[in-house]
């Protein structure tokens, strides 16, 4: 042994904890925001009581968080405006459900068509981009002159609104293929249909997921924005009947209610993006 | 035999004028030929192996396989890319089996085969692991055993070594020579590194740029003697070697682009 490396033994033998280093990041880094944002959402939500216990905003603006609570029991074993809570929200459920369900049945397909034919790019280029940049709610009164004020209506709204962002979204990923790849399946003997399913659809599968989560998103703005409008059932006419009778706590309840079924939503988008799609990002 | 005849390519450049990339090239890939195209970027070789994989239509003359004629991608010629392309949600030993999907073949049949290949590389204990689990070197292997799967006539190699660092560049050479050795099969080569040119190839062709085409073929041993003797560090470094490798660097300095006067 050299009398450097004794020396270096010597050393490691004082026992003093290692001051321990790391490269210096730009922006936010890898440390945990979680309990930031813990103390925020405590700040906040007492915040809230303060002023609505010592009266600094009028009553009817701001109830107390235990009146949204007894409100929100109430509304849970009672129900509100001539339903339950259960049927408001499966109501609702129900309508974003199905009109995801034709979405993602018609846009997929037609977008992938999209990004593979130049001839589907140019049809269906025209009517998706004219009416893609409308506000839904812009339509819902042809909706209705056209369906009536039923489910029809409401599921062909939503079904339009989340229909462009994931046909758009199919027809990028497609897109996104790199030649490469193609290249190597069709020197292995990949015939156009074996192409398209061991390449090209699960190439889109994560822009494709990604188009469906802001279906999603798209969607739960559409259904509420709809059912204040023209419904007797779902939880944005919960939220209008308590706003007419100016029950500002229900319309607390019916707002939370959202938040949790949005959040529920894009949970299980994200699951969904991990388990079938758990290269994003890898390659 | 994969025989290249006269193949002329020309692209169209931005402005619409024509460019003469490939320029009236002849080739003759024999059986259990491995053939190594060296030279510049920009000298047509990418474009012959596009050519020859079917990728590449060609402006005028002719490619053949076996006295059949070349008009697209196909499994009878096997490619294995600079960059690898292997599936992410498929496994190592399902992508060394795609081709054999392709192909039909039960699953049994081509786990079977695939874990063979995956031997033939070494890689037999990563058959599970997700291609982004591996190394550069590692995935360039499973590219080989990908490319082999379906029994080509022919494997066709762009710079697949091309971005390994050194010390991974010549044992992947030395595990090329041996799968070429066993297996028996014709190869196109494609490289800009003199060194890995002698001593992997049977046949060497050296290209020019602008237009790409071929300006000196050499007849080489290097690679036999590889696979008899497995000393590569004394084929490396004896006198044939280096006088040879000075002879071809003067070749391709000879018709390398000239420098600062085009700007």
């Amino acid at each position: 042994m050299t009398d450097l490396a004794a020396a270096d033994v010597a050393a490691e033998s004082t026992q003093v904890a290692p001051k321990l280093v790391r490269m210096r990041e730009f922006g936010v880094g890898k440390a945990s925001t979680a309990s930031i944002s813990i103390l925020t959402a405590l700040i906040l939500i007492s915040a809230w009581w303060g002023a609505s216990a010592l009266h600094v905003v009028p009553h009817l603006f701001l109830p107390t968080p235990r009146e949204v609570w007894s409100a929100a029991q109430s509304v849970y074993e009672d129900g509100y405006a001539n339903a339950s809570l259960w049927e408001h929200v499966s109501a609702s459920l129900a309508r974003i459900l199905i009109a995801a369900a034709i979405a993602v049945g018609l846009g997929v397909p037609i977008g992938l068509i999209m990004g593979l034919s130049r001839w589907a790019k140019g049809v269906f280029d025209a009517p998706i981009e004219f009416y893609w940049p409308l506000p839904p709610l812009s339509y819902l009164p042809l909706m209705i002159i056209w369906l009536g004020i039923g489910e029809a209506s409401k599921i062909t709204l939503l079904t339009l609104a989340m229909f462009a962002p994931v046909a758009l979204s199919a027809q990028a990923g497609v897109r996104s293929v790199t030649q490469e790849r193609v290249n190597a399946a069709l020197s292995l003997g990949a015939t156009r249909l074996q192409l398209m399913r061991e390449v090209v659809f699960p190439s889109a599968l994560p822009e494709i997921l990604t188009g469906v989560r802001i279906a999603l998103g798209v969607g739960w703005g559409t259904l509420v924005a709809a059912e204040l409008i023209a419904a007797t059932r779902g939880i944005g006419y919960l939220i209008m009947s308590a706003s007419q009778f100016l029950a500002t706590d229900v319309v607390f309840v019916g707002i939370g209610i959202i938040a949790a079924c949005a959040f529920a939503f894009s949970f299980a988008m994200r699951t969904l993006e991990r388990w079938l799609a758990p290269w994003k990002g890898q390659s | 035999m994969l025989r290249v005849d006269n193949a002329s390519v020309f692209f169209a450049a931005r402005d619409g004028r024509p460019v003469h990339a490939l320029d009236r090239v002849s080739l003759d890939i024999p059986d259990r030929g491995f053939v190594v195209a060296l030279g510049t970027s920009g000298c047509g070789k990418s474009t012959l192996l596009n050519a020859m994989a079917g990728f590449l239509p060609l402006s005028s003359g002719s490619i053949t396989l076996n006295g059949h004629h070349v008009s697209g991608p196909g499994a009878e010629r096997g490619v294995v890319f600079q960059k690898d392309s292997l599936l992410p949600w498929r496994s190592v030993v399902e992508n060394v089996a795609l081709g054999l999907k392709f192909a039909g073949l039960g699953r049994k049949e081509r786990r079977d085969r695939a874990f063979e290949l995956l031997r033939l590389v070494g890689l037999q204990d990563f058959a599970d692991a997700a291609p982004y689990e591996l190394s550069g070197g590692m995935r360039q292997r499973v590219g080989i055993a990908r490319a082999l799967a379906p029994d080509p006539a022919i494997l066709l190699m762009d710079e697949p070594f091309g971005a390994l660092d050194s010390m991974t560049r010549e044992q992947m050479q030395e595990l090329l020579v041996d799968v070429w050795a066993r297996t028996g099969k014709r190869i196109f080569f494609i490289t800009h590194s003199i060194e890995e040119a002698l001593f992997l190839g049977t046949h060497l062709i050296v290209m020019s740029p602008r237009p790409g085409r071929i300006v000196a073929r050499y007849d080489l041993g290097f690679v036999e003697t590889f696979a008899r003797d497995r000393d590569a560090r004394a084929i490396k470094t004896s006198p044939d070697f280096s006088s040879l490798r000075e002879e071809v660097r003067a070749v391709v300095h000879q018709f390398e682009p000239a420098r600062s006067n085009e700007i």
